[in-house]
């Protein structure tokens, strides 16, 4: 069919292929079937469930239907609260002591590394950096062990914790409803999240994608400022990438050998500037669809 | 043979049903990880070796995947990463577009098969695990399918029954649906890895194929599907995507993460018929055309959508 003969819509597709070749080899197991639009023929059959949303518990139930018996790789984005993780929750809480929650490595990591000492205590908050570099906990504190699944646990204790109402020791808490900045903040971290949820799932799909990982992540921060800066840092201490030179670099998760972090390291020294526009505009939503 | 250049990384691409010089590519960017996507509608020359860009839709998200409507000629359907799923009429301006954007899955929406028999459903598999039946006049989805236990990849519409489709998830499991059932018919256990891909045979509809992160093609007849009718092995990484040839009984292709697209005859013994590496990325998309026999299209994350005539070499200028 040429372009220009535009057909009458609605009009079908023309003929497969297939329709004109002649029948299958054989029975086939499924019903004959229905005549009708679908929506009728769902319905019918009494099957209907018209926009139906499924929630995390639903699914936890299918898990248990799982038929197979077999292990499920981690739902990083849906960690349960109840893993090795949860510790995070404390140190988060403890956020104001800094390097203190980060070097509690056997909190568990996440918590205590980006929310605790990193993140939110020294570098977002106070301004330092001392946590984020003392924050061998990360390391120390069963990262690996969860491999990748394992820090958005941590998200979800920190957002609860990272407002900082809840906690009486804290002397910059403010009661009142967060500003601006902290949403913008939260919205950032959600990003990560989800960037996290992809990142795990495409790992998952082939640990040959880490270097375009790399790639990605370079390339976002290199338009960015210094948020993304200290993101970037965390995400690449994650990965098993040093920002600054050791001798030693720890195995990645199952010990799988990470890419050398040497040729990364000159591009990750020192925060850039921060920008000056409003915080609302880093996810770069503009395409409003 | 012609070329076409997208801003960000594609993820997939599909001939038109309606004009055989038209293809869809849905494209994300940053690697489909985070940031915006765009849907470019294109049309081959007639007379010159290009392909021109006829419409272009921005979207908030990363495009995963698209299928063509079967019932209207400018209909397209798009999964996006944010959890939507969109129409666009790409006979309409952009700004007139999305005609409309549906919201239930709660994850990343990756792949969607429009029914090519009853042409008036499409189907919609998420990382939610779920996969979603909607038809176009309904602002929701007629029902969701939820037993899987991970990500579901894809869903694939049997080419002769109407009422039946297949999904291939991240549990390591194939399985069979009739959307009168409230369970799926079958269940597959493919995999040892996870399932990313599954296509029916066009011409034996007891037949599909499923790729894996395992590296290998499988394929099964539901009539017995305690071992698989064969294995295509050849895949140096993860197989993202597998079709059926619309014209050819025996013959499938496929795309990896290895960066190359194969084109497999899976009824002899040296079933690779042709391996092409122009992609300098990952390949993540492959079509054949309905319209056109042996006419490929691909995309990967190098930006770069191809479209060939089997035989011939895709960079051929």
């Amino acid at each position: 069919m040429s372009m220009d003969s535009k057909p009458q819509q609605p009009a079908n597709s023309p003929p497969k292929p297939w329709e004109r070749a002649g029948a299958t080899s054989g029975p086939t197991p499924f019903k004959p079937p229905s005549a009708g639009n679908t929506s009728d023929v769902v319905e019918s059959s009494g099957t209907a469930n018209p926009g139906e949303i499924v929630s995390t518990s639903d699914r936890t139930t299918t898990v248990n239907r799982n038929a197979l018996g077999r292990p499920l790789p981690t739902r990083s984005w849906e960690q349960s609260y109840g893993t090795t993780n949860y510790g995070g929750y404390g140190s988060t809480m403890n956020y104001n002591s800094g390097i203190g929650s980060g070097m509690n490595g056997s909190y568990g990591g996440f918590g205590g590394g980006l929310y605790g000492g990193g993140m939110y205590g020294n570098s977002m908050y106070r301004g330092g950096y001392g946590g984020l570099y003392g924050s061998s906990g990360v390391y120390g504190g069963g990262m690996y062990n969860g491999g990748f699944g394992g820090p958005m646990g941590g998200y979800g204790m920190g957002m609860g914790g990272s407002y900082g109402v809840q906690d009486p020791n804290n002397p910059y808490g403010d009661p009142s409803p967060p500003p601006g900045f902290w949403i913008s903040v939260l919205r950032v971290l959600q990003g990560v999240v989800n960037f996290f949820g992809r990142i795990s799932i495409l790992i998952d799909q082939n640990t040959q994608a880490f270097h375009m990982f790399m790639t990605a992540l370079l390339q976002l921060f290199d338009r960015s400022g210094l948020l993304y800066g200290e993101l970037a840092r965390f995400v690449l201490r994650l990965l098993g990438i040093r920002s600054k030179p050791r001798k030693v670099h720890p195995p990645g998760p199952n010990g799988r050998p990470l890419p050398g972090p040497n040729n990364m390291q000159n591009l990750l020294e020192g925060p850039k500037a921060a920008p000056s526009e409003s915080w609302d505009n880093v996810w770069g939503n503009d395409a409003g669809k | 043979m012609p070329v076409f250049k997208t801003p960000f990384n594609g993820y997939s691409v599909k001939f038109s049903p309606f004009y055989e010089s038209r293809l869809a590519v849905a494209t994300a960017q940053n690697f489909g990880i985070l940031g915006n996507g765009r849907i470019h509608v294109l049309d081959l020359s007639p007379t010159a070796p290009t392909l021109s860009q006829l419409v272009s839709f921005d979207t908030a998200d990363g495009v995963y995947d698209l299928s063509w409507s079967e019932s209207h000629d400018s209909l397209l359907v798009a999964a996006t990463a944010d959890g939507s799923v969109k129409i666009y009429d790409t006979a309409l301006p952009p700004t007139a577009n999305p005609i409309r954007s549906l919201h239930e899955h709660t994850r990343e929406v990756h792949s969607t098969d429009y029914n090519p028999t009853r042409r008036d459903s499409f189907l919609t598999a998420s990382w939610d695990d779920t996969i979603k039946l909607w038809t176009v006049d309904r602002p929701t989805s007629v029902r969701t399918f939820k037993e899987h236990a991970y990500c579901v990849y894809n869903a694939a519409w049997n080419p002769r029954h109407s009422d039946v489709f297949c999904s291939a998830s991240g549990d390591c499991t194939l399985r069979i649906w009739d959307v009168r059932e409230a369970g799926s018919t079958m269940i597959i256990p493919a995999h040892e890895f996870e399932i990313l891909a599954c296509d029916w045979n066009k011409y034996d509809d007891c037949v599909i194929a499923s790729a894996s992160v395992d590296k290998s093609i499988k394929l099964w007849d539901v009539r017995n599907y305690r071992v698989p009718i064969t294995v295509l092995n050849g895949h140096g990484y993860a197989v993202r995507r597998v079709k059926f040839s619309p014209h050819r009984r025996n013959v499938l292709a496929s795309c990896s993460y290895d960066m190359t697209v194969c084109l497999w005859d899976f009824m002899v013994e040296d079933a690779l018929v042709a391996r092409y590496d122009h992609h300098t990325e990952f390949a993540v998309g492959v079509d054949m055309s309905v319209l056109v026999e042996g006419l490929l299209a691909s995309t990967g994350w190098d930006e770069l959508v191809y479209v060939w005539q089997q035989g011939m070499d895709p960079r051929a200028v």
